[in-house]
């Protein structure tokens, strides 16, 4: 998607890092997904609109970040709406938190 | 925007009854005992049979399937008061009374293995008889700690009416209308609870199932089952049916057990389980068939 912004024109494209496709990899096998793991918005909404999961998907990327990084979601945080916002998000919490 | 979802004409149906008629209702159930409660769920019954021609359709439609045959006024009467007595009863277990009643229970030597392993399982449980009655075995067995998980317009309600009923009763009821909910129930699990949930109604018309139920197809919702498989843990249909009297019968019997690893034919297994589920409940429902409480179309 291109908009004008100035006199520039800006394309919102998807770059991930290296460590953020690892993850929307990871949530895309998990999950069976229908997208390419590099086709994910690292700025979009995981839960509901944006990626279309629901709770029960939550259920399983917190189960699979889990095994894999060692990284526990609690229940009941008030941060996890802000964890889930955005694969880009989730990454941020996963490394800030690995090997604790 | 999105599209709205669908939505079953119960969930829409506007409750019949606050929190204060509630209250009342229970205050005169405890003040005046059951046997004299009792005597006004004939006139309650009669005044519903009159006035409220959709949940007598609706029971109409379901005695002729079930019964297979012209189901007569008497029958309908007799499912409305099956309902109304575990309504009323519901009061009494709650507010631990449950030894004025008799209860047979089956299956609970599962239950004590599984308690003794620790690690929890979920209970399924239907729109079916007495969910108290099950409930009041779990208290009778030293509090063993349950979460109920609902859809959270539900879940609302319920926490309500449990206040309202018997505030010092702690039950965990866990809506899953956020995100995290079910990172709640998996918490849960991993400390012991059982957690229950009514798998038979679907409530937003998403990711359904159709199984043959008593003569035609009827949509089961996948998710309930979807998340026992999800969690691995073990799966525990749960019945309590309400024989007239003072007598319930209760039924433990296994779903699925938890497996020792993430199968690879997740869906073959899921499909399973919910054909035991949807095949049970046929079963209790020909067996006993005044014990079923959704009174909306369900093959709709």
């Amino acid at each position: 998607m291109a908009f004008h912004h100035g006199n520039r024109i800006m394309v919102n494209s998807i770059v991930l890092t290296t460590e953020e496709a690892t993850l929307a990899q990871l949530i895309v096998d998990t999950l069976n997904l229908e997208v390419a793991a590099t086709q994910i918005d690292p700025e979009a909404p995981l839960y509901g609109e944006g990626l279309g999961l629901d709770s029960i998907d939550m259920l399983e990327i917190s189960l699979v970040v889990s095994q894999r990084f060692g990284v526990k979601l609690r229940a009941d945080d008030e941060s996890n709406v802000q964890i889930f916002s955005s694969l880009r998000n989730l990454n941020t919490f996963i490394q800030q938190h690995r090997g604790q | 925007m999105t599209e709205k979802p669908l939505t079953q004409e119960w969930v829409t149906r506007p409750e019949r009854g606050a929190q204060s008629a509630i209250k009342l209702g229970v205050w005169i159930a405890l003040h005046l005992g059951r046997r004299a409660a009792r005597l006004f769920l004939y006139p309650i019954c009669l005044y519903f049979l009159v006035s409220s021609p959709a949940a007598s359709r609706s029971s109409r439609a379901y005695l002729a399937r079930v019964l297979g045959r012209r189901p007569r006024l008497a029958d309908i009467f007799a499912h409305f008061l099956t309902f109304a007595s575990c309504v009323l009863d519901r009061v009494f277990l709650l507010n631990d009374q449950s030894q004025a009643f008799d209860i047979e229970v089956h299956g609970e030597e599962m239950l004590q293995e599984i308690e003794r392993r620790g690690g929890g399982c979920m209970l399924f449980g239907a729109h079916f008889g007495s969910f108290e009655v099950t409930r009041a075995i779990g208290r009778r067995r030293g509090n063993l700690p349950i979460t109920l998980l609902m859809y959270e317009e539900n879940a609302r309600k319920t926490r309500a009416a449990l206040a309202a009923i018997n505030p010092k009763l702690e039950t965990e009821v866990i809506g899953v209308g956020r995100l995290d909910s079910l990172i709640t129930v998996a918490e849960r699990l991993r400390g012991g609870h059982f957690v229950g949930v009514l798998a038979d109604r679907n409530v937003d018309g998403k990711d359904l199932v159709r199984y043959p139920f008593l003569g035609t197809q009827a949509a089961f919702p996948r998710g309930p089952f979807r998340v026992a498989q999800v969690l691995q843990c073990p799966v525990v249909m749960m019945v309590g049916r309400y024989r007239g009297g003072r007598r319930y019968e209760v039924f433990f019997e296994p779903l699925d057990e938890a497996p020792e690893a993430r199968a690879q034919d997740n869906e073959a297994r899921l499909d399973a389980m919910m054909r035991r589920y949807v095949a049970r409940l046929e079963h209790y429902c020909r067996e006993t068939p005044f014990n079923w409480f959704n009174f909306y179309d369900f093959w709709a």
